[in-house]
């Protein structure tokens, strides 16, 4: 495992490289923050209501920042996959002695960290202003859990959208579905419990939740039974999805077509 | 035990077609069509352990996938091959850890980090200590003279100096074997030089087998023993580099310039006139029959000589004359 640790390592220096590009991208948060603000302060006073099923406009925001952090920061693995085989270059990573999927498992959590931790860094300091502190700090080490697994989760359905570019090669169209999936089915634009019940019922049958919405509720309202919850559910999606990539895994290798011969 | 065995090995891709404009583009989306090519048919070559050979053809041959199969990438469509004792596609890890590999342009170094970061993480990769894995960068970086370069991020290195990272890289594992696909595309004539040297003298110190594809009939003269010309999938020619020479690379193209002007019925004994202008001459002539010294003491004795540039013929009218014998 030591190497796949090395991998992470390097793929972090590498994120690096272009520290202006990177805190650029970060900024980005910051506009999404202050019209979800608007949006959300608006619809609370025609509400007439300081909490909607369970929440405030603080912990709105708070989840918020947190589910757009998830989702800004996690990384577009089916497109380096697809890349990699439309360039060639995926023949260096298949001739060199690590797993293919673990290999992108590790640079793609690297490619994450930083991103992830100006995100939240900027979004963080956008909603302690227009709102107030953030939830309780005791709950945050078993966030970081829920949002590694969150990204965990992404790297499988993400990592299964690239494998597909072994054989249609490009996949734009299935990340722009798996993207808009996310928004909507994981509650990304709206937390989940102000969906209708039906809505909420699709959603929570779908694994896109596990890695937006539950990190984020648990981030707002910390407990030993949503972090079981979460952390479940999303061992559960991991194991299912994990199995569907390892054998999809070894179906596509077979097929594979490197261009460029 | 060779190195390499293959037999009968082949390739087979299915492959999109689609009739031109938008009414082409309709119809393929309801009834896609698709043809067969056959990158690979029916190959079976051995290669000896520390043995320099030349895979050579034009584009579109099939040298690239059949190194992609003797690498474990790509699965065959039928037929056998060992690599080092291992089924390349089945135990492509194990593999992994005794093989090297280049693939042309397309960069292994990881582009916005020095080449030393690189090198320490395939350190790792192939589980060397790291006592080991700086005494070996230290042996590559005095070989290949990269040793000022490896602090440099990849993206600033031209492509010559970047290419002879590249080879670097790939032995720094000590590898029996070193796949190299067209590593020398794209290089000018000092740089090309520079990584031939490089590898033959990895080769000969460390008896590391080499399989160099390529269409730069330069790079099999430079470095390997052994040549096999493949085309559409096929072997067409298999021999030691001396035979060809001898046999195929005798003709030889003259391009002169002259201080005066030539006439246009410019001819001299033993040499076939190509193209005639107002101050130069293209000429051929055939070194069985007139040798090279005689070429030039009559090209010099027709006028005052400006410039001239003796070269092969390209590779592939080296080919089309091999299929030419064969076909007789």
């Amino acid at each position: 495992m030591k190497k796949y640790w090395f991998l992470f390592t390097t793929q972090v220096v590498n994120s690096l490289a272009y520290p202006g590009e990177l805190v650029g991208r970060s900024l980005l948060i910051l506009p999404f923050m202050w019209i979800f603000y608007q949006l959300w302060s608006v619809t609370f006073n025609a509400a007439g209501a300081d909490e909607i099923n369970g929440l405030t406009v603080a912990m709105t925001l708070w989840y918020l920042m947190l589910a757009e952090t998830i989702e800004l920061s996690r990384p577009r693995l089916g497109n380096t996959i697809s890349d990699a085989v439309k360039d060639g270059s995926i023949a260096y990573i298949l001739s060199k002695p690590y797993d293919f999927l673990l290999y992108h498992y590790a640079t793609s959590m690297g490619e994450t960290l930083f991103r992830a931790v100006l995100n939240a860094f900027f979004g963080g300091a956008m909603v302690w202003w227009l709102v107030g502190a953030p939830p309780n700090p005791h709950g945050w080490p078993f966030v970081i859990l829920a949002v590694l697994g969150a990204w965990t989760l992404n790297f499988c359905i993400a990592a299964l959208i690239g494998l597909s570019a072994f054989v249609v090669e490009d996949i734009s169209a299935f990340q722009w579905i798996y993207q808009k999936f996310a928004f909507i089915f994981g509650g990304l634009l709206i937390p989940l419990d102000f969906y209708p019940p039906w809505l909420q019922a699709i959603s929570r049958a779908l694994p896109f939740q596990a890695m937006l919405y539950a990190p984020a509720r648990l981030f707002v309202e910390p407990s030993a039974e949503a972090f079981a919850a979460t952390i479940g559910m999303q061992l559960a999606w991991i194991a299912a999805l994990g199995l569907l990539l390892a054998y999809f895994y070894r179906r596509s290798i077979h097929v594979l077509t490197v261009n460029g011969g | 035990m060779p190195a390499i065995t293959v037999s009968n090995l082949s390739k087979t891709f299915q492959s999109k077609r689609k009739a031109a404009g938008l009414g082409g583009s309709f119809r393929a989306l309801f009834r896609p069509q698709y043809s067969t090519v056959e990158a690979v048919r029916g190959l079976s070559f051995e290669m000896e352990p520390g043995e320099l050979l030349g895979f050579i053809g034009p584009n579109g041959a099939g040298k690239s996938t059949t190194i992609k199969i003797l690498t474990g990438i790509l699965h065959p469509s039928g037929g056998e091959a060992q690599v080092l004792g291992y089924t390349p596609w089945k135990e492509r890890q194990k593999l992994a850890f005794h093989i090297g590999t280049v693939f042309g342009q397309r960069p292994q170094l990881w582009y916005h980090l020095p080449a030393i970061d690189t090198f320490t993480l395939f350190g790792k990769i192939y589980e060397l200590d790291d006592a080991e894995t700086k005494r070996r960068i230290a042996y590559l970086a005095e070989t290949f003279e990269i040793g000022d370069l490896l602090e440099t991020p990849v993206r600033k290195l031209s492509l010559g100096q970047r290419m002879r990272c590249e080879v670097a890289a790939s032995l720094l594992h000590k590898p029996k074997l070193l796949l190299l696909d067209e590593p020398s595309i794209g290089l000018d004539v000092v740089a090309k030089q520079h990584i031939r040297d490089a590898i033959r003298a990895m080769s000969e110190q460390e008896k590391v087998g080499v399989l160099l594809t390529s269409h730069d009939a330069g790079d099999l003269e430079a470095l390997c023993h052994r040549v096999i010309i493949i085309n559409h999938g096929q072997i067409v020619y298999q021999d030691k580099v001396s035979n060809l020479k001898r046999k195929f690379l005798t003709r030889k193209l003259v391009e002169v310039r002259y201080a005066g002007e030539v006439g246009k019925d410019f001819a001299l004994e033993g040499m076939e006139t190509l193209k005639t202008g107002r101050y130069g001459v293209k000429l051929t002539f055939d070194t069985r029959q007139t040798p090279a010294d005689a070429v030039l003491a009559r090209l010099s004795a027709a006028g005052t000589l400006v410039d001239i540039t003796i070269s092969d013929p390209p590779l592939e009218e080296v080919i089309a004359m091999i299929y030419e014998q064969a076909n007789q």
